[in-house]
């Protein structure tokens, strides 16, 4: 077991305990560079998926902070999901919700999730990207067929689209 | 909101009986049923009349005295100036009469009577966590926009509306500087982003909330969880919501911090 995914697991764990509170579908640890952390989120969602959602509410985050406003905690809500970050050292906590949630439970929840998981996300801030390490509990990395996107192209779980 | 309004001084044969009656000014007496209140007072003050109104309602009897288009004076058993004018337009049933009275030396209420509504509708609207906008009557809205804009309005931004409700000018940044109410910037924006409406928000914040929303969309579309409906993020100092309408502008709120915000955040379902 390497170190990341050995952080990658410490942080799992964590992230599971999120699943208490009820109507959370699952969640995962983004850094600034969009990099995945950990995740605890059923498999339909990959890797490459979350990598990619994480690092747009990375560039959310930094578009507030250019106008002097830091993120703390942003709650977005979607037809029947939503989901709620939290800032986590400089990286994102992210956690998908369906239905009827407990918000102020939730809140408690993500606080002391976020203070257990800190030390190692700032550990994994401050290491290289993994090569070829893939979180532990992801399932197979499909191979990204669209790795790059051009400026401006709209895209859905991967894939360009008009 | 009912009101009956009345001339109790007139009794039924005095209303029937034909020619002016000594002492009686001439016009329409009029007596109708279902009138919000806060009608009566536009009208009021519309017709810029010099009078006295004794209004009876739920809370007692009160008595609210027009001039040149305000209300200068107010009185309640137990209040005197704005607070009693506030607290007559709580009421939601009674009457509403002219009424000779003895008038004030001076004036004690300088507000406006919109301004005197609005506060009333807010005050109605935290005491049972219902939205009403003075005119429209005590029916729930029913389209979630409506809702929205009630909402908006209520703070006392009614030129928030939505564009098919009103002219579409882009506004400049920052043409006002307070959006006075709970919130402190009121934005809406295009589907586009362009700006359709500024009160107190910089080019900046525009240009963040629409970039903002676009990638919260894309974030949705990738997780594939549909369509952005609403946002609320927490700030080291203060907070911003910004909702989708119907028709696609987003509508962006700074709220005072003192603002209460459950009742928003549970209509928009964050």
């Amino acid at each position: 077991m390497t170190g990341a995914t050995a952080l990658a697991g410490a942080v799992r764990d964590s992230l599971a305990t999120l699943k208490d509170v009820g109507g959370v579908v699952g969640s995962f640890v983004c850094t600034p560079n969009g990099r995945l952390v950990s995740r605890e989120i059923p498999a339909m969602f990959d890797d490459g998926t979350l990598a990619e959602a994480g690092s747009r509410f990375v560039r959310l985050r930094e578009a507030f902070a250019a106008g002097g406003d830091e993120v703390e905690v942003a709650v977005a809500r979607f037809e029947e999901h939503r989901i709620y970050m939290k800032v986590v050292g400089d990286s994102l906590l992210i956690i998908l919700i369906q239905g009827a949630v407990n918000m102020p439970a939730l809140r408690m929840a993500a606080n002391l999730v976020g203070r257990r998981i800190g030390p190692a996300v700032a550990q994994a801030e401050s290491e290289p990207p993994p090569v070829d390490a893939p979180t532990e509990s992801a399932p197979p990395v499909r191979p990204r067929r669209f790795a790059e996107a051009p400026p401006g192209m709209r895209r859905f779980r991967g894939r360009p689209v008009d | 909101m009912a009101v009956q309004a009345k001339d109790d001084d007139v009794d039924d044969e005095e209303r029937t009986a034909p020619g002016l009656q000594p002492g009686r000014s001439v016009g329409f007496r009029a007596s109708l049923a279902g009138v919000g209140l806060w009608d009566l007072v536009q009208m009021e003050c519309l017709a810029g009349s010099h009078t006295c109104v004794r209004v009876s309602g739920e809370g007692g009897v009160g008595y609210l005295y027009f001039s040149r288009g305000s209300i200068v004076h107010a009185v309640t058993v137990d209040k005197v100036g704005e607070s009693a004018a506030l607290a007559i337009l709580s009421w939601t049933n009674g009457s509403f009469q002219p009424c000779d009275r003895p008038w004030p030396e001076a004036a004690t209420i300088a507000t406006s009577h919109e301004a005197l509504i609005l506060q009333a509708a807010k005050r109605r609207d935290e005491s049972s966590n219902l939205v009403a906008f003075p005119g429209r009557g005590a029916g729930e809205p029913t389209a979630a926009s409506d809702v929205e804009m009630l909402e908006i309005e209520e703070e006392g931004a009614a030129d928030m509306r939505t564009p098919d409700e009103r002219e579409v000018t882009p506004a400049p940044p920052a043409a006002r500087t307070d959006a006075g109410g709970d919130f402190s910037v009121m934005l809406r924006l295009s589907p586009r982003g362009e700006i359709l409406k500024n009160i107190g928000a910089s080019e900046q914040l525009a240009e963040t909330a629409a970039y903002v929303r676009r990638l919260t969309e894309l974030a949705g579309e990738l997780l594939g969880i549909g369509g952005f409906a609403a946002f609320e993020c927490t700030f080291a100092e203060g907070r911003l919501i910004t909702f989708i309408e119907s028709n696609g502008d987003a509508v962006v709120l700074r709220p005072r911090p003192e603002a209460n915000l459950q009742a928003l955040r549970e209509r928009l379902g964050l």
